[in-house]
């Protein structure tokens, strides 16, 4: 499993269990995602043929003003209700009269937390071509605060889309570790004509960013990635934003593995050092007894 | 590695490591350094009745520098079985062996020799090689992220 899935694995297992049974079963499940997301899978009102999901984002606030509640209609419609106490979007299933088929549902559903995200990338996909028919430019960011401490600024201009990450390392030596990865991330581009361009910088924000509220510290990190119309199409839009929302998780999912493969060699030497220093010690030489237990002594 | 029991001048019934102690100048040996350069050097103090090696490991970058500080700490951790090993290096070095003529006596000497070059070579091999893992673990993984745009 190199690549993350973007989609909420126990959502959709959940789901699928209780949407595909004759006879459903009460169901009440909180789940945690990535980026601090919450989801929560319940029957309201104890009433089992009814489930609820509802998710919490930390910077829902700061989606609704890219318009999330438009762009989450469009592809829920009907399912959307009120949402649940301490959540930011329910989507509630009837299961007596499920609509289209279950399994576009049951996806859709377990891909909420990603729809969420999408709309800030959808929307700023739109103003870059809106741009460039235009050709004028606006300076703003869309700023999402995704966890805490860590931030993604989105930038649309006449050619292109920057979209940048913040992010914090909270160990010194994943500094050092993620540089290497970002080291390759640069060069990754070499010989993938199609891939995006993938600028890093370490400790101060990129130029795009100066001015601004971007943290600086020796712990923080800023990759910016450059987006051109072939990524931001119609076509290719879907992808682009699977892989790209994802890509903070991969990049400290990826350092941890290393450290905890690392750790393991580590391990193996240390056995293989321990092995070489035994050697080292005389063997003991045990008494020898004869059958009838008289000691044995070799001359 | 010529070590004999030898007693406490100072406090009666003590026996410790004079090199470490360093409680008189007669029973200190003067200290070696072999250095292949400024950064992989072995410094060999010796005494009556005990003897310190310790290791600067070569450390081109600072993902050497973590990998290499990383597993002398993994290593230190577990001095205990390590026996001969000293649970803090010395000043400027990476990893310090301390061997005392007890260990002598318990153990082959020409086999804790073995063990500490063994040490040394394996060591400067195995920090390149996890350095080239980290290195092609990150090389893959911005490939196939890259990959699927």
């Amino acid at each position: 499993m190199i690549l993350l899935e973007i989609e909420n694995k126990i959502v959709e297992t959940t789901l699928k269990s209780r949407l595909n049974s004759q006879k459903p079963d009460a169901v009440d499940q909180t789940v945690a995602d990535y980026d601090g997301v919450v989801f929560h899978i319940s029957n309201p009102g104890r009433d089992k043929s009814k489930i609820m999901v509802s998710i919490s984002i930390r910077s829902y606030a700061q989606l609704q003003q890219h318009g999330v509640d438009e762009h989450l209609a469009t592809i829920y419609g009907n399912y959307l209700t009120t949402p649940e106490e301490g959540y930011d979007v329910s989507l509630l299933f009837d299961l007596e009269n499920l609509s289209s088929d279950k399994d576009i549902l049951i996806r859709n559903a377990s891909l909420l937390k990603r729809n969420c995200v999408a709309c800030v990338f959808e929307k700023y996909f739109d103003l870059q071509k809106q741009y460039e028919d235009q050709g004028v430019q606006s300076k703003d960011f869309a700023i999402i605060n995704y966890r805490e401490d860590e931030t993604l600024y989105i930038q649309a201009q006449k050619d292109r889309v920057v979209v940048i990450f913040s992010t914090l390392f909270k160990d010194e030596n994943d500094i050092i570790i993620g540089k290497v990865f970002m080291q390759e991330f640069k060069e990754g581009r070499r010989g993938r004509q199609e891939a995006p361009q993938v600028l890093f910088s370490h400790r101060d924000p990129p130029l795009e960013l100066r001015g601004t509220s971007a943290r600086i510290g020796d712990n923080v990190a800023y990759i910016s990635f450059v987006l051109f119309p072939r990524h931001t199409n119609p076509k290719n839009r879907q992808n682009t934003i699977n892989v790209i929302h994802t890509f903070r998780n991969y990049l400290h999912y990826h350092i941890k593995c290393s450290k905890a493969y690392l750790h393991s060699r580590m391990r193996a030497r240390t056995e293989d050092f321990l092995k070489v220093l035994n050697r080292a010690k005389p063997e003991k030489v045990s008494e020898k007894k004869t059958i009838s237990g008289k000691t044995f002594v070799r001359r | 590695m010529c070590l004999q029991n030898f007693s406490s001048q100072v406090i009666e019934r003590h026996n410790k490591p004079e090199v470490e102690v360093g409680s008189s100048k007669e029973l200190l040996l003067t200290p070696i350094i072999i250095s292949r350069n400024e950064k992989e050097r072995v410094l060999i103090e010796s005494s009556i009745n005990s003897i310190r090696v310790s290791i600067a490991v070569k450390q081109a970058d600072e993902i050497e520098k973590i990998l290499c500080h990383k597993f002398m700490r993994f290593m230190m951790l577990r001095a205990e079985n390590f026996i001969i090993l000293r649970r803090t290096p010395m000043q400027d070095y990476d990893i310090s062996f301390l061997i005392t003529n007890f260990h002598t006596e318990m153990m082959l000497k020409h086999k804790l020799v073995d063990f500490v070059i063994h040490f040394m070579e394996d060591i400067d091999k195995e920090i390149s090689e996890m350095k080239l893992a980290v290195n092609a673990r990150a090389r893959i993984c911005a490939e196939e992220f890259l990959k699927t745009f």
